[in-house]
């Protein structure tokens, strides 16, 4: 390694950019200094510590520029779908497919922080009905109707049952705008009957074969739909190249989180891993260079284990972190406080996991849909966060709550709760606004003292 | 050698000076918080030290806690006041297991284990409904001295029920509540109960004992059998329960420094 590896400023970054020209950097066409996307009105930017590396740039600016790439796939005839409330299971069977392209609108949950709520999107969505009451996804209505932040889909898929009430009821005002919505319904995973056939789900869980087939027969629904729209056809082995190609970036991912999360000193920053691990929801809109930023990050992160550099100092509160944050700035904050992140647990585990290849494909799909942790129990859910804990050798806990998100508003209680009882390990809960400066001092208490407790604990 | 630990409150700055190798208590202080922090704390700990004659530079070392402790800049270093509290409750009541401090805008629940060491903690900060806030405001809505609130709540007949956990909302409560003839001692009785309760959901009902209160809001006669009620165990006041925190940061300041 010719550099130092650190966290730096957005004018920092700049100026490094510069210099890293002069260096003959390699981009791809959406590369650029960072800086230019506070011109698009992405003010929190500038509030943000970022990794340093050439693929940490590359990560930023592919994910700040899926807005563009949206706009010009449409242009060139690309079939858009919007894949909401589904956290990696459709963007598979759309991206197997030639000149569609999948996006998740609910993304829009975060203009908010990035533009400091200068889109004026949860004004949007007050004036029609949903309030802050509900969770800051609500900005995707906005979003809608300002037509700025990404296409109007030419089709839109919604999951609904299990996954979130507050979102089934956003996107239903959305239906009321005009926007047709194909729904489709996801059961909440229950335990087999006594003598009722169940089936393994990948991430470790079982399900009853009944509610995987009833899953299949929704995802054959979609299927159809999708074949009329891309007028192509979605047989069995197209899906299958389809799924070999999203395993392809969960393996990435799972080795990235791998190498990451257990290096003696931390070698990526936890904001470009969590920007990182998103990607396995829908690609940020390109499958293929999706695959090429990951694997650039990888080469990243192990030259830097070998080179035994970090971000961070060796004796890093080692974090486990539950569910998103919707301002992005308090993943910075965690490492200010003497904090890294050995392991996650961001509401989609089951978009890393891998999807069977030894099955029909679309029975893999719904296998891997109803491992959804938001479809089953919070106890589910909590005995997968313990496992990842032991794997990764976390210290702590902390949980995120995402305001008005009722999918996550009592659950962090139970795996607070299943979390000391099993592993004894401290955990605490945050509740993190859009932007959150006004209660930064606070957040900081919190995490400064887990930190102090994980070091407390250390010293016995 | 002598240190020092400030607690800046979000309600009261206190200073608290400790000879390191006794860990002797010299001299303590407090004044209201305001809004220049770090002025307020330098002026509050160059009186401490003139009044007891004690020089600068006897002072080795100075930790900071409390919601401004980012701002005194005299500190060496910072410690949250959960890990302060601890570490001052632990040294007055040297078996304690569980500390409850509710402090003027948030309230903590501190898990220690054998060693005295925090085990875990939870904290409310978002809402005022369990802090201090609370009963300053129901004190200036009532019109009652803030010191006088527990004996008026021991001679509550039957508390009010204060349904609402938003401190706001709770006030409006109460208008309604005056409206209704009920008399300001169940008012605050219910007020008190509301705090406590908010506690006692913090805790989950998970209370190891014996468990100690500190902070300012334990100098109000009447919460602390509020808390036993809600925890459904035994809860002792710490000694000097507002001092508690600085004094944490002083015993860490001699900690570092040695």
């Amino acid at each position: 390694m010719n550099y130092e590896p650190k966290q730096i400023t957005l004018q920092e970054w700049d100026r490094r950019y510069e210099q890293l020209q002069q260096e003959q950097l390699c981009e791809g066409d959406y590369g650029g200094p960072l800086g230019r996307h506070v011109g698009d009105g992405d003010h929190r930017l500038l509030e943000l510590k970022y990794d340093n590396s050439p693929a940490a740039l590359k990560l930023w600016n592919f994910l700040l520029t899926e807005e563009q790439r949206l706009f010009k796939a449409q242009a060139e005839g690309k079939k858009i779908v919007g894949t909401m409330k589904d956290l990696g299971t459709v963007p598979v069977m759309v991206y197997s497919l030639e000149n569609t392209v999948a996006f998740y609108p609910d993304g829009a949950w975060w203009i908010p922080c990035v533009m400091q709520h200068s889109a004026g999107l949860l004004k949007i969505a007050d004036s029609l009905g949903i309030d802050e009451s509900f969770c800051p996804v609500r900005a995707m209505l906005g979003a809608f109707v300002t037509g700025k932040h990404f296409p109007v889909p030419d089709q839109l898929i919604c999951s609904v049952g299990a996954t979130c009430d507050d979102f089934s009821a956003i996107a239903q005002r959305l239906e009321g705008l005009g926007h047709e919505v194909l729904w489709w319904e996801m059961p909440h995973r229950r335990r087999c009957e006594v003598d009722e056939a169940g089936v393994k789900l990948p991430g470790g869980f079982e399900a009853p074969k009944s509610q995987v087939e009833f899953v299949k027969s929704e995802l054959e629904r979609i299927k159809t739909v999708l074949e009329q729209l891309s007028s192509q056809a979605l047989d069995d082995e197209t899906l299958s190249a389809g799924i070999k190609k999203a395993n392809v970036v969960r393996r990435c991912l799972a080795e990235l989180r791998q190498i990451t999360f257990t290096a003696e000193v931390c070698p990526l920053p936890a904001l470009e891993m969590l920007i990182a691990e998103m990607l396995a929801i829908h690609y940020c809109s390109d499958q293929d260079e999706t695959i090429v930023v990951l694997n650039e990050l990888i080469d990243e992160v192990k030259a830097r284990v070998e080179a035994r550099k970090g971000i961070l100092a060796a004796d890093a509160a080692r974090i486990f972190w539950v569910n998103p944050v919707a301002d992005l700035q308090v993943m910075n904050l965690l490492e200010e406080c003497g904090g890294r992140i050995c392991g996650t647990e961001y509401l989609f585990s089951h978009a890393i996991d891998l999807i069977p290849e030894d099955i029909p494909p679309l029975e893999a799909l719904a296998r891997m849909a109803i491992a959804d942790p938001m479809a089953g129990s919070s106890v589910d859910r909590a005995q997968r966060i313990c496992s990842d804990i032991e794997k990764f050798g976390c210290e702590a806990v902390l949980i995120s709550r995402i305001p008005g998100a009722s999918h996550c508003a009592l659950e962090g209680q139970i795996i607070g709760e299943i979390v000391r009882g099993e592993l004894k390990l401290p955990v605490i809960e945050i509740e993190v606004p859009p932007v959150s400066d006004s209660i930064r001092p606070a957040l900081r208490t919190r995490l400064q003292a887990l930190v102090e407790t994980v070091k407390q604990r250390r010293d016995k | 050698m002598i240190c020092a630990g400030i607690d800046a409150g979000s309600r009261a700055i206190k200073v608290v000076l400790i000879e390191a190798g006794s860990g002797r208590v010299l001299a303590k202080a407090v004044t209201d918080q305001g809004v220049e922090q770090n002025k307020l704390a330098l002026q509050l700990y160059e009186k401490l030290l003139n009044d007891n004659d004690i020089n600068k530079k006897d002072v080795g070392k100075i930790v900071a806690t409390g919601y401004g402790r980012n701002l005194v800049t005299i500190a060496d270093t910072t410690v949250t006041e959960i890990t302060c509290h601890a570490v001052g409750v632990r040294r007055l009541v040297p078996e304690v297991k569980t500390v409850v401090d509710i402090g003027g805008q948030d309230s903590k629940l501190v898990r220690l284990d054998g060693s005295g060491r925090v085990r875990d903690f939870a904290m409310n900060d978002r809402c005022a409904a369990g802090t201090g806030r609370f009963l300053e405001v129901v004190s200036q809505r009532l019109n009652v001295d803030l010191t006088d609130l527990g004996d008026m709540a021991g001679e509550s007949k039957e508390p009010a029920l204060i349904s609402s956990m938003c401190v706001v909302f709770a006030e409006t409560e109460i208008v309604g509540l005056l409206a209704a003839g009920k008399p300001k001692e169940d008012i605050i009785a219910g007020v008190q109960s509301a705090i406590a309760g908010r506690i006692a959901s913090m805790a989950a009902g998970n209370v190891d004992k014996p468990a100690v209160f500190t902070g300012g809001v334990a100098m109000v006669s009447g919460m602390r059998s509020a808390l036993e009620s809600a925890l459904g165990c035994a809860v002792s006041v710490s000694p000097e329960p507002q001092f508690t925190g600085a004094l944490g940061a002083a015993i860490l300041a001699c900690d570092g420094a040695d």
